[in-house]
């Protein structure tokens, strides 16, 4: 959110600095700003101190557990061991961690590849259509981005279930006779595939509302300009839409990717990691191998190693943002 | 240091209590010293059906003035529910345990040993059922009810394939597959490759031991050609049937196939007959049951003994409470009267009268006494984890593999999960 509202006060002056006149309104802002240098901070609190005791605690909490060998039994008889860095030697010799870790990549990056390029066409799509459809499919949309996980979940299930799903239901009436009782759950990659339909289907929203709300912000003379300069619907696309839309595919990338990387509920709840643990990615292989065998230490080490690898994947984007505003000051 | 604070308050708590029961009523262990107490009791689901329920707790109330709550949990998620509840300040007092878990709960710390309650109520207690409660020599727990596999067959194929006679060796039955093979109108038996507690069963019958001791570790003894012999029975049966070679009983359900009525038997519990007859009503009338047939006419196939134990929070306050409900409720007269509900074996072979009428339970309880469980070491809940090596070995024999190989090629993944750390 906050991203957005950045961007519009920002894109309209970089607009004008092309054109050759304005100024920089970011700098009056900021130097307002030092005079009341307090307040931004006094704003800031709130959310951050809710951040580090709902986010930062248990953070800390999760670290030390990773240093511990702490099972079954010492759980009930409350022990604590420490076991140095034990727990971290274990998961990085594993193989098993780096096979769920580079699935977890693939995984990720084949469902962002595919939010984003469907996001942002119906996104474009949405600027394009009158004002009744526009808010028939809006509403869609907002109803697929609403949807709990876990019933969304439900319904996919029942969508593709064995004997009585609508999925093989249909398939069978279109001829293909084979598909009747087909177990979509029985393999790693047909599970991967409804996973990612799912997930795909849950996320398209978010682009595609976020791309239509950055296409408002495109003066209309600009178009006028390009068509003058005779720009075809391609070339108006690359040289106008594209720059402005650019910070939000950023931005909606970088959540995406987030959001794909961590989504245990969806992994978990349709088929709990199988078959035989081949669709666990890091968050359900931290959860099953944390609670699920109750080696709670080890969990916690790869839940730790989880986020500096969601961080290595993140970095690009944090590095871009990080510019950007060494740029601005 | 702010566990040990809980610890250090829970410990003081506890000699509160102790030393305020004390100072109350004498011992109270008189016959209304337990007054105003109330034992929780955690039971799984569909193990304590209600009249059985309601008449041990009009019994205990009677006998020690206390009240008795029970609280009927899920299987899905057990483990971990119960581990989390036994590190509490407040732990159930009673509770039902699977008996394969039992050992690894009672390494934890977590239940109290009861080798009193072994002297005073469990002298005869059927040995094979006791095993798995008993953890270094002590006992942990104690034997509740238990349930094993029979062959479950449909009575109309085996007519009219010309079979007369339930089968009473294992040479014996497989001329009634013959039998039926040679009729060519249905799949003598539904034995897919990975049915693994039946071939836990199999091991059980050879002698075989799935483990063994290296030093002071435990490792895999798939290699031992007991285990090779049992599963060379197991591809016996395998080799009846067409089912999927990397498939277990669950995936399809097995009595499902068997409902359809192209099947002439399967081995399953008793209760999978249920199955079979929600999914095609027609063919109760033709289910029978026996109990799966060995080596010999006199001893029945080695058979895994699922069952369940009740045991004490190692953290309860009520201890002597909690003991004095177990006498209650594994009495002979509560023990008998549930195993009639159920349908289960009780653990006393002498109340196994109990399930004359009901041909599943009279079926599973010859076997009892030459039935075992899984390795009854801690260790062994990580090698059942899917995917299960031994499931793998399983399917690589079925496929051609020799037993060595199939054996050798598991034994990594076996004994890098037998030596988890506990």
């Amino acid at each position: 959110m906050t991203v957005q509202t950045e961007r519009q006060d920002s894109r309209p002056a970089e607009v004008r600095g092309v054109d050759g006149g304005g100024g920089r309104p970011q700098r009056r802002a900021a130097s307002r700003a030092r005079t009341t240098a307090l307040a931004p901070y006094l704003l800031l609190l709130p959310a951050l101190a809710a951040t580090l005791l709902l986010l930062g605690w248990p953070l800390v909490k999760n670290g030390l557990l990773s240093f511990q060998n702490l099972n079954m039994r010492q759980l009930i008889q409350r022990l604590t061991e420490w076991n140095g860095l034990d727990n971290y030697a274990e998961v990085l010799s594993s193989s098993d961690f780096w096979r769920v870790t580079v699935r977890s990549v693939l995984f990720t990056g084949a469902n962002v590849v595919l939010i984003m390029i469907l996001g942002t066409l119906v996104g474009l799509l949405l600027a394009r259509l009158g004002k009744r459809m526009r808010l028939t499919l809006l509403i869609g949309l907002v109803l697929a981005w609403a949807m709990p996980p876990i019933a969304a979940v439900t319904v996919y299930k029942w969508l593709f279930a064995q004997r009585f799903g609508v999925v093989n239901w249909v398939l069978d009436q279109l001829g293909f006779h084979s598909m009747a009782d087909h177990n979509w759950l029985a393999t790693q990659f047909s599970t991967f595939a409804v996973v990612t339909l799912l997930i795909v289907w849950q996320s398209i929203p978010f682009v595609a509302i976020n791309l239509y709300a950055a296409t408002t912000t495109i003066p209309k003379e600009l178009y006028e300009a390009a068509s003058l300069d005779g720009a075809g619907a391609w070339k108006s696309f690359t040289s106008v839409t594209m720059p402005f839309l650019r910070p939000f595919l950023y931005a909606t990338t970088f959540l995406e990717i987030i959001w794909v990387f961590k989504a245990f509920t969806q992994v978990f709840a349709i088929n709990e990691g199988g078959p035989n643990r081949l669709t666990e990615i890091l968050p359900v292989y931290a959860y099953i191998e944390g609670f699920g065998n109750q080696h709670f230490g080890m969990g916690s080490a790869i839940a730790l190693l989880t986020i500096v690898i969601l961080l290595a994947l993140t970095a690009y984007y944090l590095r871009i943002v990080l510019k950007q505003e060494e740029d601005e000051l | 240091m702010k566990r040990k604070l809980i610890a250090a308050i829970g410990a003081a708590g506890m000699l509160v209590s102790v030393a305020a029961c004390g100072s109350d009523d004498g011992k109270g262990s008189g016959a209304d010293g337990f007054k105003g107490q109330t034992l929780t009791v955690w039971a799984m689901d569909g193990s304590t059906p209600d009249t059985w329920t309601k008449d041990v707790t009009a019994a205990f109330e009677k006998k020690t003035g206390a009240k008795v709550e029970f609280e009927v949990q899920q299987w899905n998620g057990i483990q971990q529910r119960l581990t989390t509840a036994l590190s509490e300040e407040n732990p159930p007092d009673v509770f039902e345990i699977g008996n394969t878990q039992t050992p690894a709960y009672a390494q934890t710390g977590g239940l109290a040993e009861l080798e009193d309650l072994k002297k005073s109520i469990g002298a005869d207690w059927t040995e094979t059922l006791n095993e798995a409660s008993v953890f270094d020599g002590k006992q942990y727990a104690a034997p509740w009810f238990a349930a094993n596999r029979v062959v479950v067959y449909n009575k109309k194929v085996f007519k009219e394939a010309g079979v007369t006679g339930i089968p009473k060796t294992r040479a014996e039955l497989f001329e009634a597959f013959d039998k039926i093979k040679a009729k060519g109108k249905a799949e003598p038996v539904y034995m897919p490759g990975q049915n693994w507690y039946f071939f836990d069963g199999l091991t059980i019958g050879t002698g075989a031991d799935l483990v063994k001791k290296d030093g002071d570790k435990w490792v895999s003894n798939l290699a031992d050609p007991k285990v090779g012999e049992a599963m060379e029975i197991y591809k016996k049966y395998a080799s009846y049937s067409t089912a999927p070679k990397d498939k277990d009983e669950a995936t399809p359900q097995q009595a499902e196939v068997f409902a359809k009525g192209k099947t002439g038997a399967f081995i399953g519990m008793g209760w999978e007959a249920a199955t079979a007859i929600k999914a095609n009503p027609k063919i109760e009338k033709d289910i029978g049951y026996f109990t799966i047939p060995g080596e010999t006419a006199d001893k029945p196939e080695g058979v895994f003994l699922g069952g369940s134990n009740l045991a004490i929070a190692a953290g309860s306050e009520k201890q002597e409470l909690a003991k004095e409900f177990l006498k209650i409720a594994l009495s002979d007269k509560f023990e008998g009267q549930l195993s009639k509900e159920l349908g289960v074996i009780p653990n006393k072979e002498s109340l196994q009268e109990n399930l004359k009428g009901q041909p599943a339970g009279e079926a599973a309880a010859p076997a009892v006494a030459s039935g075992g469980t899984t390795p009854l070491i801690p260790e062994w809940a990580a090698v059942e984890n899917p995917p299960n090596p031994i499931k793998t070995y399983m399917t690589a024999v079925l496929n051609g593999k020799s037993h060595a190989a199939a054996a050798q090629q598991v034994e990594g993944e076996f004994n890098k999960r037998l030596a988890q750390k506990q």
